[in-house]
């Protein structure tokens, strides 16, 4: 491989602006709109969760890091709950939908896959491990999530975003 | 010896970017963006809004002076209502506090329409111009059509030649941390011979690691001999 940093920069950058203007929105296995309406039927109104001092408080300890904003939108109706998630796995976020009925997970879906490894974490047979999970009184799961060799981050990622959405909606539900 | 060094901490940090809070993460330095190739943009006009201002360029925003964030779309618009604020850029509305902090970003399914054309201000909230239509929302969360036509759009003001050169210098283009260490690791960073070169080191540890077993070793295989 005989690239310049500068050449093989040029060419990253130009990759990065790209996805800055929203040409490269990374691998978009299904919409978030789509995901949403799959699970009801039909699209219903989104609600939002604001996130208090407290709820801020306790979703920082779940992702490591403060949570990105203070609403978080989800649709829902009398048994269960959709969240849209967003969380980095090693440099780029990923996007994935949780369905929580009763507290539990019903189903998990990988929307948008932006980073260049780990992509497996999409795979039925990884997300599988998420069903039924519910979460402790620490906030972890219930249960300890397999990983996958070379998405270390990824499923880190997504065990992460799985708590979030159940703490979520326990908070929603209050 | 920098040079092994170099090789050592650079791998160290590549194998616990994570745990050491390094991914993604940038530097911006406008030498390392210059040495890169990256063309820097001086910003050419600010979008104002009552107590806000936002100046963008290379992917990054200047809010109300302070940096927010890397690889940013390019705005289309901000407008301030009466204790928020939002920024439009083509593809997402970001809604903010007073103070700055984000209350939600939204995109394509949360928009009543892509790409974003303009944004304003009437009496119903905040108001989106889209392919589709024009359409207002007083929390954006629905959004409904506008008749109405008395919007206050958001316009870009022109930046003075003095005000692009310091605000440029502000927003520098930044090259992701995991890059540049990949890059001082594999000698990359040093042009097209940067990788020969650390072959060619990493081959001279190699022999002297050989020669020192060698030089340790055989004086003790003669001496078990006699």
């Amino acid at each position: 491989m005989n690239w310049r940093p500068r050449r093989s920069l040029a060419l990253l950058m130009l990759a990065l602006g790209a996805a800055a203007a929203g040409w490269v929105r990374g691998e978009v296995y299904q919409e978030p709109d789509a995901f949403v309406a799959e699970v009801f039927g039909t699209r219903p109104e989104a609600k939002v969760l604001w996130l208090t001092k407290d709820i801020q408080a306790q979703a920082a300890a779940i992702l490591g890091h403060p949570p990105a904003q203070l609403r978080q939108r989800y649709w829902s109706d009398a048994h269960r709950s959709v969240w849209i998630l967003e969380e980095i796995g090693k440099e780029e976020f990923i996007t994935a939908g949780f369905v929580v009925a009763d507290g539990r997970i019903e189903h998990v879906r990988v929307l948008v896959y932006r980073e260049s490894r780990g992509g497996e974490i999409r795979y039925p047979a990884f997300l599988k491990q998420f069903r039924n999970s519910k979460l402790a009184p620490d906030n972890t799961l219930d249960r300890s999530i397999d990983g996958i060799a070379g998405a270390t981050l990824s499923v880190g990622a997504m065990e992460r975003m799985a708590r979030l959405a159940l703490f979520f909606d326990r908070m929603s539900r209050q | 010896m920098l040079f092994f060094l170099i090789l050592a901490v650079t791998g160290l940090i590549l194998n616990h970017g994570a745990w050491l809070g390094f991914d993604g993460r940038y530097v911006h330095a406008g030498w390392l963006a210059r040495w890169y190739g990256i063309q820097s943009e001086a910003p050419r006009e600010a979008f104002r809004s009552g107590h806000h201002v936002l100046v963008a360029a290379n992917g990054r925003w200047l809010l109300d002076g302070k940096i927010s964030g890397e690889r940013l779309p390019q705005p289309v618009g901000l407008i301030e209502l009466a204790d928020i604020f939002a920024v439009a850029s083509e593809t997402a509305l970001y809604l903010f506090r007073d103070d700055g902090e984000l209350i939600e970003k939204l995109e394509r399914g949360a928009l009543p329409g892509a790409p974003v054309q303009a944004i304003g201000s009437s009496a119903r909230g905040i108001v989106l111009r889209t392919a589709s239509g024009i359409f207002t929302s007083a929390d954006a969360l629905s959004w409904r059509p506008l008749t109405q036509r008395s919007v206050l759009w958001s316009a870009p003001a022109e930046l003075s030649v003095a005000q692009r050169q310091a605000y440029e210098e502000a927003l520098t283009p930044g090259v992701s941390v995991q890059q540049l260490l990949l890059d001082l690791h594999s000698g990359r960073f040093a042009g097209r011979y940067g990788p020969v070169f650390v072959d060619l080191l990493a081959l001279l540890l190699a022999a002297v690691s050989l020669t020192g077993a060698w030089l340790f070793l055989v004086p003790r295989l003669h001496r078990g001999r006699h």
